[in-house]
């Protein structure tokens, strides 16, 4: 099993794949958005500024013979979303993905939910492998035949063609949301799903497309009276009556569906003191989470601010079990981070597949991972540099004052435009996927 | 980046307090300038953001006025403690008087001009903490924070930066693009969140 045993740091993590175009100059459109494994780790999907859906499966390989765990290719790829105009209030509604979701298999058929700032859909993605033959009525290219040509009767039949894979629109969810939605999450119930915007969060039954029920609300009645805004939400992945939501002033409030029809209230509410000694004009910003996800088994959630990751036991409100910082020398460097917008960059983070190991990114297109048994952290950097399949990367380090070493990287010296917000996890293997801005790197343990 | 700037955001440094205040000055001009380009947005003004920019902008205010709660902005210093409603003033100054509860007004005394006078004639309310028995003992000033200093804001920035002029900014600083330069009196009206929530 993935992770058992060992961390980020007894693992060797070589370059495997990646993917999307060479050049510097990156088209808007090609701006990787979001990525996600399915349940099982086969399919991986991103989604893109340009309103596109890639999802790549993992060839089934023998892995007794194999060097290296199964290579990702194309599966499938499609439109989601396409820019709107809302007229009424004269604002361009972006096609960019914010998220996509899985739901977990039922049948052959695999199924995601994607969203943009305002509508939600439902993708149903299969194969067909086989078309049928002999039409009475139809020639082979389709045209109807004359009718009185037709003087005998069979059955069609079908017969083996290259595989194709569709993917169409089963449910499009509209109209819910007046802010901008910046999660979903599918409950495990298998029947409903909610979305969160910057005030709201709603809760929809995959099978209703004309109604939602609206589970938290936090507007104000004077808006300028507002104070904090949602900003990520996630259902438990055991409780179907439980979710959680973080807030922009750092805050995690976990509701019960079952209290009461409106989940304004909370049932806890996670937060830490400021620590005053660090206190800035910019302190509120970075305190705003920017992503929470819950572990695989439902005990612990990982919060991700500006500048740290941290562990929540559900069953302790007042601080987190565990606090790791991510990039701790930009701490002082935040004037110039709002200048230049860095420090609205919301990043994502994920677990492994034994929760023993947490991930997320940073600047220079470097990533950190923190293995929460051995309390070791790594620095990788996705490059295309190291690409040559198996090669293992070496880890990185920023001086963050001080003589600077031999290859270390000195705080001045980072790429801010090269950011790594979004992370995925396999959730069985050690494969890991990282999106740079606008290509997609895919990591492997090294395999023996 | 500015070792300088960086260390005078934060209030330390030779110089701290000066310093402090022209760097106070200037997150307040950036932070105007990026509200202000934030309407042009493709995909419509983000809430979150605009908040988050209102917050700075704020605390920013405070400092370069010298209002009362400007200093809960910074890390704590060596001497007399600091003003212990910080808390309640980064909750956005939630109305203590159940009167002002009931007119749905942010009732924020740090503010507030007339409150502020009023703190400036008697020295011993100049700490937030002390705000909230006064307003028990008299109804607060009626504020209109909301339209008149939208209009305001809309004013300033319809004659393209030009009906502004930082009479403390270098000639540099004036020459960049994009930069707003505040007096004090206008900084003193403007409302942050009307600013940027209205829109809402």
């Amino acid at each position: 099993m993935a992770g058992a045993g060992g961390g980020g740091n007894d693992i060797q993590w070589c370059f495997s794949q990646v993917k999307g175009a060479v050049d510097d100059d990156v088209a808007e459109a090609d701006i990787i958005s979001t990525v996600e494994f399915n349940h099982s780790g086969e399919l991986l999907a991103t989604g893109d500024k340009g309103g596109r859906v890639v999802i790549f499966q993992q060839e089934q390989e023998n892995k007794i013979q194999s060097l290296s765990r199964g290579e990702y290719n194309v599966y499938s790829t499609f439109q989601s979303h396409e820019p709107e105009f809302d007229y009424l209030k004269s604002l361009e509604i972006e096609e960019k993905i914010n998220k996509i979701r899985w739901l977990p298999q039922k049948n052959a058929a695999q199924f995601l939910l994607s969203t943009n700032d305002k509508t939600i859909k439902l993708w149903k993605i299969s194969e067909r492998d086989k078309r049928p033959e002999g039409y009475n009525l139809k020639e082979e290219d389709g045209r109807y035949r004359d009718p009185s040509t037709v003087t005998t009767l069979r059955v069609p039949v079908l017969r083996p063609m290259d595989l194709m894979v569709e993917a169409s629109p089963r449910r499009i969810f509209a109209n819910a949301h007046t802010y901008h939605i910046n999660s979903i999450s599918s409950n495990s119930d298998y029947e409903t799903y909610l979305s969160a915007d910057d005030l709201r969060i709603n809760l929809w039954h995959l099978e209703i497309t004309d109604r939602s029920f609206n589970i938290v609300d936090i507007k104000p009645a004077n808006m300028e009276e507002l104070t904090e805004v949602i900003t990520a939400a996630e259902f438990h992945p055991n409780s179907c009556n439980t979710f959680v939501y973080s807030s922009s002033k750092g805050t995690i409030r976990l509701c019960d569906m079952r209290a009461s029809a409106l989940c304004d209230r909370h049932s806890k509410l996670f937060e830490e003191p400021e620590d005053p000694s660090n206190r800035s004009f910019f302190s509120e910003i970075i305190s705003s989470i920017s992503d929470v996800k819950f572990s695989h088994s439902g005990r612990y959630m990982m919060t991700r601010d500006y500048l740290s990751v941290k562990i929540w036991d559900l069953n302790m409100e007042n601080r987190p079990v565990e606090t790791y910082q991510v990039h701790e020398y930009l701490r002082s460097k935040l004037c110039s981070l709002y200048e230049n917008d860095c420090i609205f960059d919301k990043f994502e983070c994920c677990w492994n597949g034994s929760d023993s190991v947490v991930m997320t990114g940073s600047y220079n297109n470097f990533f950190r991972m923190f293995d929460r048994n051995t309390k070791r952290d790594i620095t990788l950097e996705a490059s295309r540099e190291n690409n040559k399949p198996r090669t293992v990367l070496k880890p990185r380090k920023v001086c963050a004052s001080g003589k600077r070493k031999k290859d270390e990287i000195s705080v001045d010296s980072l790429d801010f435009n090269k950011k790594i917000l979004h992370t995925a996890w396999h959730p069985k293997e050690n494969i890991i996927a990282v999106a740079t801005t606008n290509n997609l790197y895919i990591f492997q343990d090294k395999v023996n | 980046f500015s070792r300088r700037r960086e260390r005078a955001a934060r209030g330390l440094g030779a110089g701290g307090a000066m310093e402090f205040r022209l760097e106070a000055h200037r997150i307040v001009s950036i932070s105007l300038g990026k509200i202000y380009s934030a309407r042009g947005q493709r995909g419509g003004l983000k809430l979150h953001k605009n908040l988050l920019v209102s917050l700075v902008l704020r605390s920013a205010r405070r400092v370069y006025l010298g209002e009362p709660g400007g200093e809960c902005a910074l890390p704590p210093r060596p001497g007399p403690p600091p003003p212990p409603d910080c808390e309640r003033l980064r909750r956005g100054c939630r109305p203590l008087a159940s009167e002002a509860a009931a007119r749905g007004r942010p009732e924020c005394p740090a503010e507030s001009p007339r409150k502020r006078s009023a703190a400036e004639r008697d020295p011993a309310a100049g700490y937030p903490g002390k705000k909230p028995r006064r307003e028990t003992e008299q109804p607060p000033p009626q504020e209109d924070m909301e339209t008149g200093n939208v209009a305001s804001l809309i004013s300033i920035f319809g004659s393209g930066f030009s009906g502004l002029l930082g009479k403390e900014r270098g000639a540099a600083e004036a020459t960049e693009p994009g930069q707003v330069c505040c007096e004090q009196p206008v900084l003193r009206s403007l409302n942050p969140w009307s600013t940027a929530i209205v829109a809402f």
